[in-house]
């Protein structure tokens, strides 16, 4: 346990990092930047795979150390849960009246009728007995223990189905522009990021085409510029060569295709441009997608690289307003992010874009190295409008906009297995908390006086929801009852719990008959930093150990003389 | 469908009389520390109060309470008895025999369970009864304020952090009522109102975000499982966290006085039962929250996987809810520990809430990610 205590130190500590620096696999661009304002400091967190916690080697220690002596503590358990389901509960103790729940009266009846009801009354109550001669022992709350290991067991099928969906599984992204269309092959896709065991010929062979795509916003009020809806309307093939099936992709509605969930994670604008080069020839006539930076009014940048262009590369970077207006310090910026007034304005560069260095190169940032500013006066341009570039660089066109749907395309076998564990880990901690395992004995004797003398005692282990006293005392109401007992002479009914590990320890057994806690009685007091974590030699914590006894209890005559009133005390708790 | 904002005003203005009606109580609650004399009050923790009043009274912790100051464990264990139950279950000075007499019988005269009358689970006394009633209706009103709130914005209304604070504020506020009710733990009201009045204040007044339409990554029944599981979670975890507070205050009060040091406070916590009470209805709260965060966290794994295409992605806020969820469970191993039950537990209980108070509040404000949607950017 204190191992355990440890390694959930450790896990919880080492995720924090996590969620305070960027992730690389989770917002990469954020790393970028972080490099650029911390040019020192970045690689060495890079070194501590600290852009990358939750992959990272150390995470991964920590977690399979945790899980490792999780399965270390739950498989003993198993099989000790397994044998004592097994045994019979063991032989009353001597004297019940040291047991933290106790009661005592007489009755007229026979002990051995005695002990037959209350054998009744237990049995119907759903507890395993044990019958000697003498006494009865009867035991409940199996169930206990084994929602704590299902929680446990779960919890370790929870992280195989993640790994599983890790192995077998893949994600992809995929920017779309209406009116195109992309198949589900690595090659068609921009990020594809496979599981270990994935090859590309396991995709499925799904395509999609976007038809449409409709953003709506808030036009008025204190939520302007908030979305409401977005729909992606699109049709797919599930199979190649298959039939044509229609779906609106909407946030929350993922399409679902041969296992494979594709859904709508974000969209924006691609301004359309006809580029026409030195020579006169149409180098470039299409969409390019640009990217917000500026969410709530979609103000996006982007660039137009055309490699084709003669005699000169050109490079455009520019900035794309859905609805620009001059605001108050004469700025012109995007107000709302749908397209009431769409412009675009760009800067151009002729040279060299250095795509032919073999270095991959970002479709979204202009390498300016081997490129040249152009002097043109910067203009916001409404569709249909064009610049010439000077120097004979040729013109741009600007013919208006289309919309983007960014795609994530995600695949996780282990995605069931998964939701399986969680539900078994949750139902198994619920069961865990609810039941109580407890003991109840009864005793029955010839007392001097010729009526017979019920004793009954009783104790629960970790009785986290409570309620062992309330049993108790109506066991012994109902057992008082069907005997029509009378002259109580000793009743104890405190709260019949004894602290300890999750469960009796079945190494005790034959002598659990007393707490672990009466037993070892006063010798804790010295011995309060002993570490042990069973419960059989674990002092009481300091506030658990009333200086006095708990009750006042009359003493049944062969009680042992008691030495120090810790030894009658047990240990609250739970 | 358009916000109707005369209804949303409404509501603005029910969790105004609300977070008033609290701020009286508070004042209430601390009357009746002030005033309110010799009450038997049994906050015993237990689930089934009612019926098991007299094993009440027989609880340890009682004892201790007599011995607690640092009286030589009585040869008498009646005489302990006697002692502890004259207070009533609250911390005392041993030398408090001012009551002595009153308890002796009940202790000792305990043939069974039905021997003594049980002690009401209802408020005894003027102050108490006032503080209660309007904390009753403060509760009303502010679940008024959040049905309104919902009805005029036509969804559901935890869908911003205004609307959030709101909302498990409320869920504490029933949290108290009902530890109040069942574990009679009228002596936690002062407590609870207090970190409630001050989120409530400031939840309208900086935090304030008029009524509207959700985001389309919100739009989804998910919102009602998810979020109203943390919710839930949040109110238990909040009167878990005041609990131990407590729990650690009193505590220390009492071994210094144990020490023969002084103690400031001893005559706030005097009010209250001894520490080993406020452990135990901290660990409930724990037992009751814990499951249910886990339920809320694992719905958010389902949404986001509906809405994001993953169910586990390291985001912020699922960073910090599982980091919260391991320090919780950490809490529950540490109870089951040696050496660490206890104060060692109660403060990892309550670094488990700080960790929860961050996810709530310092994701929402400082930390950019997928769950922004606090509406106050």
């Amino acid at each position: 346990m204190r191992t355990a205590l440890i390694l959930l130190f450790l896990l919880a500590l080492a995720s924090v990092p996590g969620s305070v620096l960027p992730q690389e696999g989770i917002d990469p661009s954020a790393v970028t930047q972080y490099y650029q304002s911390h040019p020192s400091l970045a690689p060495i967190l890079d070194r501590l795979s600290l852009f990358n916690v939750f992959s990272a080697p150390w995470f991964a220690a920590i977690y399979l150390l945790l899980f490792a002596s999780l399965a270390g503590c739950v498989l003993p358990r198993t099989f000790r849960l397994v044998g004592s389901a097994r045994q019979k509960p063991p032989r009353a103790p001597s004297n019940l009246g040291r047991l933290p729940a106790s009661a005592t009266y007489t009755t007229d009846l026979a002990p051995a009728a005695a002990l037959d009801s209350a054998a009744g009354l237990l049995a119907g109550r759903r507890f395993r007995l044990h019958r000697g001669d003498g006494w009865v022992s009867a035991e409940k709350g199996y169930l206990r223990e084994v929602g704590n290991l299902l929680f446990h067991i779960a919890l370790l099928a929870l992280l195989l189905s993640v790994g599983l969906g890790g192995v077998f599984g893949y994600k992809a992204n995929r920017l779309l522009i209406v009116g195109q269309g992309f198949a589900n092959t690595p090659t068609d896709l921009d990020v594809f990021r496979p599981g270990r065991l994935v090859s590309p010929s396991d995709l499925q062979p799904f395509s999609i085409n976007l038809l449409s795509f409709r953003a709506e916003y808030v036009t008025s009020g204190p939520q302007l510029d908030q979305p409401i809806t977005y729909d992606a309307a699109m049709s797919y093939r599930p199979q190649l060569g298959g039939p044509v099936k229609h779906y609106v992709l909407t946030v929350n509605h993922p399409l679902v295709v041969d296992n494979v969930s594709v859904y709508l994670i974000g969209h924006g604008y691609a301004p359309i441009f006809k580029v026409t080069d030195g020579t006169g020839k149409v180098a470039w006539d299409g969409p390019v997608p640009f990217i917000p930076v500026q969410q709530t009014t979609l103000t996006s940048e982007g660039v137009v690289k055309v490699p084709d262009a003669q005699p000169y590369q050109l490079g455009f970077a520019g900035v794309f307003l859905p609805s620009a207006a001059v605001s108050a310090n004469g700025q012109l910026e995007s107000v709302f992010p749908g397209p009431l007034n769409p412009r675009v304005s760009l800067v151009a560069f002729k040279g060299n874009l250095g795509m032919n260095s073999g270095e991959p190169q970002s479709v979204y940032t202009l390498d300016t190295g081997g490129l040249k500013r152009l002097p043109v006066a910067p203009r916001p341009l409404s569709a249909g409008q064009s610049v010439k570039l000077p120097e004979g660089a040729g013109t741009i066109t600007y013919l208006g906009y289309q919309q983007w749907v960014s795609l994530a395309i995600t695949y996780d076998p282990g995605q069931l297995p998964a939701l399986a564990s969680g539900i078994a880990a949750l139902a198994g901690l619920i069961l865990s908390f609810l039941v109580r395992r407890r003991r109840v004995f009864v005793r029955a004797v010839s007392g001097p006086d010729g009526g017979t003398q019920v004793s009954l005692g009783g104790l629960a282990r970790s009785d986290a929801a409570g309620g062992f006293d309330a049993e108790f005392a109506e066991l012994t109401r109902l057992l008082r009852a069907e005997h029509d007992g009378r002259s109580v002479q000793a009743s104890r009914i405190g709260d019949g719990t004894v602290d300890g590990p999750d469960d009796f320890d079945d190494r005790e057994r034959g002598r659990l008959a007393v707490p672990a806690a009466l037993t070892v009685a006063a010798a804790t007091a010295t011995d309060q930093a002993s570490t042990g974590e069973s419960g059989a030699g674990e002092p009481p914590p300091p506030e658990a150990r009333p200086a006095v006894s708990r009750t006042a209890e009359t003493a049944t005559p062969e009680a042992p003389a008691v030495a120090n009133p810790e030894t009658l005390t047990g240990r609250e708790e739970e | 469908m358009p916000v109707n904002t005369t209804l949303a005003d409404f509501s603005n203005g029910l969790l105004l009389s609300t977070l008033i009606l609290y701020a009286l109580a508070m004042l209430c609650y601390a009357s009746d520390f002030a005033f309110a004399r010799h009450r038997v009050i049994a906050g015993t923790g237990e689930a089934d109060a009612g019926a098991a009043a007299p094993e009440a009274a027989a609880m340890p912790e009682l004892v201790t309470a007599g011995a607690g100051s640092g009286s030589a464990p009585a040869s008498g264990a009646s005489q302990a008895g006697a002692a502890s139950l004259a207070i009533g279950g609250r911390q005392g000075s041993a030398g408090a025999g001012t009551a002595a007499v009153a308890g002796a019988a009940g202790l000792t005269s305990h043939g069974g369970p039905s021997d003594n009358a049980p002690a009401s689970r209802w408020p005894s006394g003027f102050w108490l009864r006032l503080a209660f009633g309007l904390t009753c209706t403060g509760v009303v009103l502010h679940v008024l304020a959040i049905l309104t709130r919902g009805l005029a914005e036509h969804r559901v209304p935890w869908g911003n952090m205004y609307e959030f604070i709101g909302a498990f504020t409320c869920m504490a506020v029933l949290v108290l009522i009902a530890a109040s009710v069942w574990y009679r733990a009228y002596y936690m009201g002062l407590f609870v109102l207090l970190p409630v009045v001050l989120a409530l204040g400031i939840d309208l007044t900086w935090i304030y975000t008029p009524a509207g339409a959700l985001v389309p990554a919100l739009q989804s029944y998910w919102i009602a499982i998810h979020v109203t599981a943390m919710i839930v979670a949040i109110g238990l975890f909040i009167f878990g966290a005041v609990v131990t507070t407590l729990y650690l205050l009193t505590d220390r009060s009492q071994r210094r006085l144990a020490a023969g040091l002084p103690s400031w406070s001893a005559g706030i916590w005097r009010h209250l039962p001894v520490p080993s009470i406020l452990d135990r209805l901290s660990y409930r709260s724990v037992l009751f929250g814990f499951p249910v965060w886990t339920f809320g966290v694992m719905a958010g794994a389902i949404w986001a996987d509906h809405a994001w295409g993953r169910y586990w992605g390291w985001d912020p806020k699922e960073t910090w809810s599982f980091i919260t969820w391991v320090v919780y469970a950490m809490f529950l191993h540490a109870r089951a520990t040696a050496g660490w039950r206890g104060r060692r537990a109660a403060w990892i209980h309550l670094a488990g809430f700080a960790c929860l108070m961050f996810n709530v509040i310092g994701v929402n404000l400082w930390i950019t990610g997928l769950h922004s949607y606090a509406g106050m950017s």
